[in-house]
Parts: structure tokens; C-alpha cells; sequence
């Protein structure tokens, strides 16, 4: 399950052909050790998204190397053959808003995910009372996505994102929503659970408020990453 | 794993339900248009079955006595008794006329019947009310479709009848409500003009010095009270006795070169095939564009339905949902609203059809038709939301 | 599923749809072919029946008088009036004499010329006769020929004869004369009985001709109704039968009269038996001849016999009869009827008995094997 998080090699990513050729990726390095939190930062048009999809194996980068844990993802090709279930074992979202499924309860929306790989209703959904209680709250297990405050919801989003202890999480502005305090919130359960379930995280983000909260942060500007040091403020 | 289709559901119950019941309702009124075509055709054969009849004789090269008019003899009946095969043989007269009703007209078939008992051609086969006619005059016996109870008064021309029993599904070939009365008097009521007329008609004979001789005093009453006497029928009914077939007793009918004879099936071939087949028509036209329109209303209602889900299916996809999971969950959707539509459908249609001025025959084969074609149609029109569904990017999710 | 979240929602959903499935089946079983048919059932019952016969009539004068002259003529004046009741011998009018006086005239000179005319016979008798006497004198004492003789014999022949010709012309004249009195007296028209004119056929100065009718009566006394009776609902037809009679102009009340004749001629045309009904007492004022009447002759009440009601008897497959009620289910039973009265009661000669239970009322035509659903009164009549 964990390992060696994730490490990204000369990942390009080629939209389209010829002469409209665009070249969003040109060569992104980028590694991430298990446990650790780094931010992901850079103005749109930078390939920010273009890099969070093919890290989430949405789409496919033209060329370059992914590694999840001990397994060599992509390599000039996809190395795994069932996508999907690679999204849901393997890597999490928390996304700018909570996407939650407004028919499914709050337990039932976490739940979801180990229920899709197999695992019985029973013990999935013991699974997500248990992390909804480490994200307190628990006390909304059976209420409607609806009724939630947006700090709430996000929560039950990281809880979602959380559930298969996947070992990579890409969070994608999970802050922008939220007031100071919500923010520092997410920022130190993230931390938290990176902690607690060595998993390593990715957060895409300009908040200006968690930045200083990252001890690495990745800058990329024209398709290509740049490491920097982060302040490492503490989270209270 | 839990149902997605089911839970959806409970949590928009009310629209889903709003939108079953609203589809029910256009299957209803489908169901209806399919009764409302049945119902004709079953008028055609009420008619010919009610009249216990199974030959008709009429005038000569005429479709009647329903579909064009026919005037025959009213003695000619007895000729046709003794000829070997009938069983019973009968006048009667059809005349469809505005009968008042308190201030109110009602359209109906004014039929005479011959004098005699319940049992002979013409006479109503069964009743739902009171008795049948045991008086030569003056009495009459109604379907209910018009309104009348027992012992109201119901005026035709120039008598006044008293409402004696009631039956039900005796209807004209148009769906009008039928009256039977004596055979004499319905003569009366066909032939005999109203006083206006009668009184022109006196002064006009009185003015024809052919017919006005002085030296022949008693004349002119002779030809005025010919003027006035009706001899005419519009068929004779026929019933044949068992053992022979009707081609056996219609031969020698015909054969007496003033008559046609037409047996059940050359009947139903003339009411339902030339009387009723343009109506027919076009509400069989109909029919066909409310299926239309319920075809698409569904395949659109199923493809809204999936459309304002299209955020939480991308998502579903982005966190590794199998295609076939949603797949499953759309398609669920879209028969559960089938069965809904159908089931309101039907019922609205059971309680509706009693409300129409005409008759409406619901049978079930129409329903199960119904039934079936709901459902393949859900099911189609769920494929192609499934289509655009499994088309969704997940990458949608994340945003740009 | 442990636990269905969402108890109350998800159980009223679960009822919307049971109660949707329930009203699905119900309305499969109550409609369609499956469907039982409503029927009124009634038991087969002991009754006296009182049969009557009904027949349409017209208010006629039993004796109808047509007062008319006996040759062509003008008419001259009426002295009545139509609704007048004159007397037996009272004079109605007068037709006009024309030139009937002068022709009485007339004949009276003609009976003055053929009394001259016999005068003038008689005097040429005498002298043919004193001839003849003469001349047989003279024959005896031959003083004249034989011949001569015998023309004044034949002289005297001729003119006896001539004599008794002028005797019975004038008497001719004198018949003829008695023959314009009889007609001058003729030209009053007199009512021959008592009764009520009737009808003017000829204003004063129509011509008519011999037989036309110029004033009809009739004797209100004899008012009859002239009935008509549908031969096959004519059974015991006889006379001396008690009738009721309600005159069309005068619904609400019921006369009462009898059944005088029933007549030796039927209608065949129109089959149809004649009869002829009276009042017992005429009613005043009296209804107008040519009124229509409807009457009913009541026929002596029968012994008691299982009856039915005539609304259950049905035809199937050529034959009469009822559908009897038989562990639920319909059999139809053939039936020999006898008498029926005008209630629409019906003797049942052979087929039922006395407390069989029969269907009277159906909503729906019946076939061996309907299911039966019995009920008080077929559903959509109301009481």
C-alpha cells in the first residue's frame, strides 16, 4: 500500500498534432515521499491541470515515467491495464468542491468507494464511520449531504478520498472555499492523515493562507516543475 | 453494494413520482384513444348482436337498414315466416331523432318493435330495469345512455310515451342510445309529418280538382286518409331456425327479386367496413401520433433525468465506478418510471373511460401491449442517456 | 441492508407503490373478460294474475245521420248551427226551390190545359156517338151505305179512345204535379231523430248533388269508442267485459264503460282486432268524435300459477326462457309461457317451479359459464 509514494519522471503531454500542436507538459519531475504533504503551485495555463489529470490517471501523458509505490504505473505507455480500478484503489481526490452524491447519506458516500471494489456493506461502512469519526464527524453519519455546512462536507470529501488508504491523494484547491480557519482545518487533517496512513499527498493550490504550511512546495511555469523549500510554518 | 437507482429515487421521490404520474396520464389518454377505437368497432357489433337477429331482409340494392336508408313492406314479414328455416321473423323500423328531455335534447335511435313478446327479433335482449313493453302503445323502453328513468315521460312527435324498463349498451352504430317503442307507433313517428305539414298537405289536395269531384262525395277523405296511412318498415329481421345455414333460408328471400338479404358477417362487413371505417381511421391516425408523442416524452423525460445527474456521474467515474454500475443505475431508473407511467396509466384509463359520452373498450390485450411497449421503449430511450452518460469525461470533475 | 435508513420516507414510498400494484390488480379483475357480470336475481312466485288487453280507439257517434237533398239543388239557407241539438222533425234548412214553383205552376196549367183537352175528348165522344147511333139508324133503314157505317164506328172508336187518352193524361198531370209537391216539400231538410249537429258540410248557396251530405248529426247518446286491439295481444277478447277508458284530451281520468262487440271483421293490414266500447255513463261535456282514447278491458282474474316478471325471459340459440341461478352459476332453462297482465307478469306453464331463483336483471348479455356478481339493483340505475 504505501512505499515510495509517487515519483514523476519527464512527463510530457502532447494536445493535438502538427502545427496546432500544444505542448502542456514538457518534462515534469516531481516526487513525493509517503507521508509527506507538498503543494503544487503555478498560475493557469501551467499545465497544473493537465498534470493533476495525467497523475490521476485520467488521461494519457504522451511520455515520461510514474511510479506508485513500488509500481511503475506508466512508462511510455500505460503499465496497469484497469484504469478505474487504479483511480479507486490507488489514488484519491479531494476536490475545490465536495462533489459529494446528493442521493447517497453521508456514510453511504464514503462507503461507496470499498462497497465498488467488493468489500461488504457492513464492513464498508464501518470503515467509514471510522474515518469520519478521525475527521469528526461522525456525529453526520446519517444525514444528507445537503444539510452539511460546507467545512463538513469537505471533510466527508477527504473522508471519501481517504477510505480505499490509497496511497497517493490529489487535492486539487481543497481550501478555496473556505474562511482561514476551515482552511487550516483541512490543511492539518491532511497532515494528519498523511501521518497516520503514510500516504502522500499532492495539494494544488494559491491559497496564500496554507502555503507557508508546506515544507516542499513544486512550482511549475510553462509546463515544467521547479522544487523549492516551503516555509514549514506550524498548523495550530 | 447498495442500489444507486433506489437511492436516487427516495431522494427525489416527489419529482419522480410527479413525473411517473404525469407520464402516466399521456399513457392513460393513449389507452383511452386504443378504447375509444375498440369502442366503435364493439358498437357496430352490440348493435348486431342486440338485435337477435340473423338475417336482414331489405329494399333491393340498398346497404341498409344502418348504413342507407330501406323502406320495405310492412306485410311482407308473413311471407317470409313460412318459408322453411325461420324461426321467427320480424318488422322493425329505425329512425334516429332529437327526443326531448325535460328542457334538454337527447340524440337517440327511436326503434320500433312489432307487437308480440320478449323473445322476437328487435325486441332488447335482456333489461337492467323495470319491464318490457306489454302495451300496443305508448310505451317505451330506454337505454339508460339517454338519461331517462322509469316512469318518466318522453315525447315523440306527437305522443307521449311512459318509460317502462331500461337496458344498457343498446346503441346505434354511432354510439346514439336506443328507444324502443311499438312498432305502430314508430311508423307513426317516421312517415307521418307534423301538423303543419299535414294541414298544407290537405289544402293542397283539397285545391286538386282530380281529387275534389263534387259528384263523388267521399273522394277527397279516401285520398286524405291514404295520405296519411304508412305502410312501410325499414327491414325485417330474421331468425333462423337451428339446422339450417343461413344461406339455405336467404336464397329464396332473395330470390323474390324486390329483396337483399344480408347475413351477420356481410352486416359487420357493411358497419364496420363502410359505416364506421373513416372514423375508424381516423382515430386509428391518432393513436399512432399520441404513441409517437409518448415515445419521445419518455426518451426525453429519461434523458433529463440523466442529464441534471451528469455532475455526480462524472464524479462517480473519476472515483473508479465501473461503466456498467452506471449503466445499471440509468436503466433501473428508466423501467421503474415506466412501471409507474403504466400503472397510472392503466388505472386513470379504468376510471376515465365510464366518463365519455361513448362507449370506451378497454380490453386487456391493449393493456399488456401497452405494458410491453412502455418498458422496451423505457429501456431504449435509457440506452441513449447511457450512451452520453458513459461518454462523460471524468475529467470534467477537475476543473480546468 | 441492517437498517433502512430513512424509515419514514422509504415507508411511504413502499406504500405509494404497494397501493399502486393493488390498484393495478384490482382493476385487471374487475374489468375485462374475467369480469363478473351484475345481476338481479328474483324468485319464481305464486300469483293470480289479472290479464288485460290495451287498445287505441276513437270517440265515434254510433249512428251518424247525412242530411242531404234528393236531387241537385242549391242550398238555400241552414237554420243551425254545428254543436245544436235539435229535435226529431225540427227543420235544419232549406234547399232552393229554383224554378221548382214555376214548374208547379206550370204543371197546374198543364192539368187546365188537359182539362180542356178532356173536355174537348169528351164533347167529340158525344158526337162521334150521335153519329154513329145516327148512321145505324140510317144503315137500318138503308139510307146509307155500309161503309159509311163502319167509319162512323170507327170514328166513334177513336174517339173513345181519344177520350180515355185525355183522361189519363190528365191524370199523368195531375201525378207529376203531386210528384213537384212531394219534392217542394222535400227541399226542407228535417232531423229525422234527436241528437246534435255534427258538421255543415255546404254553406247556404253551394250547389250539391243528389246524396251530398249538407248537414250531418249525430245522437250524442250513441257515442262509442271504436277500439283497436293487436290481434296477438287480443286473447279473450269478449263482450261484456268491463273496460277503463282515459280520453286523450283528459289523461287523468279514468272512465268507465264496457266492451259492446268485438266486430265480426277484423283489420288484416294492419292486424288488428275491431271492437266497439260504450260508456256507462257519457261524460260531460262530451268528448269530440274522432278523439283518441286509450282503453284497457280488464279479463276476469286467472288462478294462482307460478308467474315471472317478463323483463328475465331471454332468447338463446332460438329458444325461450330464463337463466336460472344454479350453485352460483347461470343455466338457461327453456320455458313454456302461458298468460301475461299488463304489469309485465308472465305464467310460467312448464320449465320452473315455485321458488326456483331466476336472473331478471343483467348489465351485460349472459353466456354459460359468466360469473355472476348479485346485486340488489344494477349499478348506474338509480332508484
Amino acid at each position: 500500500m504505501s512505499g515510495h509514494g509517487i515519483r514523476i519522471e519527464g512527463l510530457k503531454k502532447r494536445y493535438g498534432s502538427g502545427e496546432t500542436a500544444v505542448d502542456a507538459l514538457k518534462g515534469v519531475d516531481m516526487q513525493v515521499a509517503p507521508g509527506e504533504v507538498v503543494g503544487l503551485i503555478g498560475p493557469s495555463g501551467s499545465g497544473k491541470s493537465t498534470l493533476l489529470k495525467c497523475l490521476g490517471a485520467v488521461i494519457t501523458p504522451t511520455a515520461g515515467r510514474m511510479t506508485l509505490g513500488n509500481d511503475v504505473i506508466y512508462d511510455d505507455g500505460w503499465k496497469v491495464r484497469d484504469l478505474r480500478a487504479l483511480r479507486r484503489d490507488k489514488i484519491g481526490f479531494v476536490f475545490q468542491a465536495p462533489y459529494l452524491i446528493p442521493f447517497l447519506d453521508v456514510t453511504d458516500n464514503v462507503a461507496l468507494l470499498p462497497m465498488l471494489a467488493g468489500v461488504p456493506n457492513d464492513e464498508s461502512r464501518r470503515r467509514a464511520l471510522e474515518l469520519l469519526t478521525a475527521l469528526d464527524v461522525q456525529h453526520r453519519a446519517r444525514a444528507m449531504p445537503a444539510q452539511l455546512s460546507g467545512g463538513e462536507q469537505q471533510r466527508v470529501a477527504i473522508a471519501r478520498g481517504l477510505i480505499n488508504r490509497p496511497p497517493v491523494i490529489l487535492a486539487d484547491e481543497p481550501t478555496a472555499p473556505l474562511d482561514s480557519e476551515r482552511a487550516m482545518a483541512v490543511i492539518r487533517i491532511l497532515n494528519e492523515m498523511a501521518q497516520k496512513y503514510e500516504t502522500a499527498i499532492i495539494v494544488v493550490t494559491h491559497d496564500e493562507k496554507i502555503i507557508p504550511t508546506f515544507k516542499r512546495i513544486y512550482h511549475i511555469r510553462d509546463g515544467v516543475t521547479y522544487e523549492e523549500a516551503g516555509e514549514g510554518k506550524s498548523i495550530t | 453494494m447498495i442500489s444507486l437507482a433506489g437511492r436516487d429515487i427516495l431522494h427525489t421521490w416527489g419529482k419522480f413520482v410527479f413525473t411517473g404520474v404525469g407520464l402516466g396520464l399521456l399513457i392513460g389518454v393513449t389507452l383511452v384513444m386504443a378504447g375509444v377505437y375498440r369502442g366503435m368497432i364493439d358498437d357496430g357489433k352490440a348493435l348486431l348482436d342486440n338485435s337477435g337477429a340473423d338475417l336482414w331482409v331489405v329494399q333491393k340494392d340498398t346497404l341498409g337498414p344502418y348504413a342507407e336508408s330501406s323502406s320495405v313492406y310492412d306485410d311482407l314479414w308473413r311471407g317470409i315466416r313460412t318459408i322453411p328455416g325461420v324461426a321467427a321473423a320480424a318488422n322493425i323500423t329505425y329512425l334516429t331523432m332529437q327526443v326531448a328531455k325535460g328542457d334538454k335534447d337527447v340524440r337517440v335511435m327511436v326503434v320500433g318493435i312489432m307487437a308480440g313478446e320478449p323473445g322476437l327479433p328487435g325486441w332488447p335482449p335482456y333489461l337492467v330495469a323495470g319491464r318490457q313493453i306489454t302495451r300496443g302503445h305508448y310505451e317505451a323502453v330506454a337505454d339508460i345512455a339517454t338519461g331517462f328513468k322509469l316512469g318518466d315521460t318522453l315525447t315523440i312527435r306527437r305522443n307521449h310515451y311512459t318509460v317502462v324498463g331500461l337496458t344498457r349498451r343498446m346503441v346505434s352504430s354511432g354510439g346514439d342510445p336506443m328507444v324502443f317503442i311499438p312498432l305502430k307507433d314508430a311508423q307513426e313517428a317516421q312517415f307521418l309529418k307534423d301538423n303543419d305539414a299535414i294541414l298544407m298537405q290537405r289544402r293542397r289536395t283539397e285545391a286538386n280538382p282530380a281529387f275534389n269531384r263534387p259528384g263523388v262525395p267521399g273522394l277527397l277523405d279516401a285520398v286524405i286518409a291514404s295520405q296519411t296511412t304508412n305502410n312501410y318498415v325499414n327491414a325485417v329481421l330474421v331468425r333462423i331456425a337451428p339446422g339450417y345455414t343461413p344461406q339455405e333460408v336467404a336464397e329464396p328471400i332473395r330470390r323474390w327479386k324486390r329483396l337483399t338479404v344480408y347475413d351477420r358477417a356481410q352486416m359487420e362487413g357493411i358497419l364496420i367496413g363502410k359505416l364506421i371505417a373513416t372514423a375508424a381511421k381516423q382515430i386509428g391516425m391518432f393513436l399512432v401520433i399520441l404513441a409517437a408523442v409518448s415515445v419521445a416524452i419518455i426518451a426525453f423525460i429519461i434523458y433529463t433525468l440523466t442529464m441534471d445527474k451528469i455532475r455526480e456521474i462524472a464524479v462517480l467515474k473519476l472515483i473508479g465506478t465501473r461503466n456498467r454500475t452506471i449503466a445499471a443505475m440509468i436503466m433501473q431508473q428508466a423501467l421503474a418510471l415506466g412501471l409507474i407511467g403504466f400503472a397510472v396509466g392503466k388505472i386513470t384509463a379504468t376510471f376515465a373511460a365510464p366518463l365519455f359520452p361513448k362507449y370506451v373498450l378497454l380490453i386487456s390485450q391493449d393493456a399488456i401491449v401497452g405494458f410491453i411497449a412502455v418498458m422496451v421503449i423505457s429501456a431504449l430511450a435509457s440506452l441513449a442517456a447511457i450512451r452520453m452518460a458513459l461518454k462523460v469525461d471524468p475529467a470534467e470533475a477537475i476543473g480546468g | 441492508m441492517k437498517i433502512l435508513p430513512f424509515q419514514g420516507r422509504t415507508l411511504a414510498l413502499v406504500a405509494v407503490i404497494v397501493s399502486l400494484l393493488a390498484l393495478l390488480f384490482y382493476v385487471a379483475l374487475r374489468s375485462g373478460p374475467l369480469a363478473p357480470v351484475a345481476v338481479t336475481v328474483a324468485a319464481v312466485e305464486n300469483r293470480a294474475i289479472q290479464p288485460a288487453l290495451f287498445g287505441i280507439g276513437k270517440v265515434q257517434a254510433r249512428y251518424t245521420y247525412l242530411i242531404g237533398p234528393t236531387f241537385a239543388g242549391r242550398v238555400k239557407r241552414l237554420d243551425v248551427h254545428v254543436s245544436d241539438r235539435v229535435k226529431a222533425g225540427q227543420v235544419l234548412g232549406e234547399m232552393d226551390p229554383v224554378d221548382l214553383d214555376d214548374r208547379i205552376r206550370a204543371q197546374q196549367a198543364a192539368i187546365k190545359s188537359g182539362e180542356a183537352a178532356l173536355r174537348q175528348a169528351q164533347v167529340k165522344r158525344v158526337f162521334a156517338q150521335t153519329q154513329a147511333t145516327r148512321y145505324e139508324k140510317l144503315l137500318a133503314a138503308r139510307g146509307t151505305s155500309e161503309e159509311v157505317v163502319v167509319t162512323k164506328r170507327q170514328e166513334l172508336a177513336v174517339a173513345d179512345a181519344a177520350l180515355a187518352a185525355a183522361r189519363d193524361e190528365l191524370n199523368r198531370f195531375r201525378a207529376d204535379l203531386q210528384g213537384l209537391r212531394a219534392q217542394r216539400s222535400n227541399l226542407s231538410l228535417i232531423a229525422p231523430v234527436d241528437g246534435l249537429v255534427s258538421v255543415r258540410d255546404a254553406a247556404p248557396g253551394t250547389t250539391v248533388v243528389a246524396g251530398q251530405a249538407v248537414v250531418e248529426m249525430i245522437d250524442p247518446a250513441s257515442l262509442w269508442i271504436d277500439t283497436r286491439f293487436d290481434q296477438i295481444n287480443a286473447t279473450g277478447l269478449a263482450a261484456n267485459l268491463p273496460a277503463e277508458i282515459v280520453l286523450r284530451s283528459r289523461q287523468g281520468e279514468i272512465l268507465q264503460g264496457h266492451l259492446l262487440r268485438v266486430d265480426p271483421l277484423a283489420d288484416s293490414v294492419t292486424e288488428e282486432t275491431l271492437a266497439k266500447i260504450v260508456f256507462t255513463k257519457i261524460p260531460e261535456p262530451l268528448p269530440p268524435v274522432g278523439e283518441l282514447a286509450e282503453v284497457t278491458v280488464q279479463l276476469p282474474e286467472l288462478p294462482v300459477a307460478p308467474v315471472i316478471p317478463n323483463a328475465a325471459i331471454r332468447e338463446v340459440d332460438g329458444r325461450r326462457g330464463v337463466w336460472k341461478v344454479e350453485g352460483g352459476k347461470p343455466v338457461f332453462t327453456p320455458v313454456v309461457f302461458g298468460r301475461h297482465d299488463l304489469q309485465g307478469h308472465v305464467q310460467v306453464k312448464q320449465g320452473l317451479s315455485v321458488g326456483d331463483r331466476i336472473i331478471v336483471y343483467s348489465e351485460k348479455a349472459l353466456h354459460q359459464g359468466s360469473n355472476l356478481h348479485i346485486v340488489e339493483r344494477i349499478p348506474g340505475v338509480s332508484p
